[in-house]
């Protein structure tokens, strides 16, 4: 069956059909951003935590809790594949976004990757210098978490914008500022706990705040 | 009178699918069907006209278990929307 149109309904039907693919943000995202916003906000607090209970000397390695993260990545693999499963149309917008947070991932692997390895392999060069943090040499791992929140700002502020989701585009804001305030209080004599709480609130405000909105959007919509 | 009109995008199904392929990437048959109230038949015989025509690729895969056929728009099918929405244009300036 195929109906003639005029010049008029021709018009109205392809704005109506342009509009159907809303760039919203896709169904079960929210999920994925409460996952990872819990789990570094357990695992900051509980870091900061071991700080402050352990015995100096030893509470350095408080750090090898981070190691904790690679549970999400499982959860994250089912949740996707389930956003994946159940998504019945891809927008450009999507598109972009999937490549921005693949680029957001790569970043953060990059920068774990060089932290470890320059202290490592530029460590025994340095032998005599600050010893605080064993075989890792302090300036690199305490300019580690500020760098992340910058790259946490900049994928979150490009989705909130993208999306038109501001609980986004103010978490990208809270993580850019939690960067600058852990920049600058870098010389801090609590600055290993002042890093750990920071986290902490810029994940609530970064991930679970907005990952909640979203979910809470989605049972909505449903 | 609307003769500069493509007849395979002047018909209410093919355009409506067209415009929704033109606004995303890729399109699941199941929500193309959603979004135009068609019946499966009638809709799978669009589609295939404008397969036909180079207009859209059709991907049939599977989503798990349960089979799919995705739907993209072509750079020629780019290429008649934009010359189709040009001649309805014309069409309504030498109208008025």
């Amino acid at each position: 069956m195929e109906t003639q149109l005029n010049e008029k309904e021709s018009l109205n039907l392809i704005n109506e059909m342009i509009s159907t693919a809303r760039n919203n943000l896709q169904k079960g995202m929210g999920n994925i951003f409460l996952l990872w916003g819990y789990l570094v906000f357990a695992i900051s607090l509980v870091n900061f935590i071991l700080l402050v209970v352990l015995p100096q000397h030893v509470n350095h390695n408080s750090y090898f809790i981070w190691i904790l993260m690679g549970l999400g990545y499982p959860v994250h693999y089912r949740l996707v594949t389930k956003i994946q499963i159940e998504k019945l149309v891809k927008t450009y917008v999507d598109k972009i976004m999937d490549q921005v947070w693949i680029a957001f991932s790569i970043s953060i692997i990059l920068v774990v990757i060089g932290m470890i390895g320059s202290s490592l392999l530029v460590m025994p060069a340095f032998t005599g210098v600050e010893k605080d943090f064993g075989f890792l040499h302090w300036f690199q791992w305490t300019l580690m978490t500020p760098f992340m929140l910058l790259l946490y700002g900049f994928a979150l502020f490009i989705s909130g914008k993208a999306y038109d989701f501001k609980p986004l585009v103010r978490g990208g804001i809270i993580c850019w500022v939690a960067s600058l305030f852990l920049i600058l209080s870098v010389h801090h004599r609590y600055m290993p706990e002042i890093q750990q709480v920071t986290l902490a609130i810029a994940s609530l405000f970064g991930f679970i705040i907005p990952g909640s909105i979203l979910k809470k959007k989605e049972k909505e919509n449903v | 009178m609307y003769n500069d009109l493509d007849p395979l995008l002047h018909s209410q199904l093919r355009l409506a699918v067209i415009s929704i392929l033109i606004g995303s990437e890729e399109a699941d048959f199941v929500y193309l069907r959603k979004q135009t109230n068609a019946s499966a038949g009638n809709l799978s015989v669009q589609i295939e006209k404008l397969r036909e025509a180079g207009y859209i690729t059709v991907i049939k895969d599977f989503k798990g278990r349960v089979p799919c056929t995705t739907c993209r728009i072509t750079l020629k099918g780019v290429d008649a929307f934009e010359k189709y929405v040009k001649a309805l244009q014309n069409y309504i300036l030498i109208k008025k």
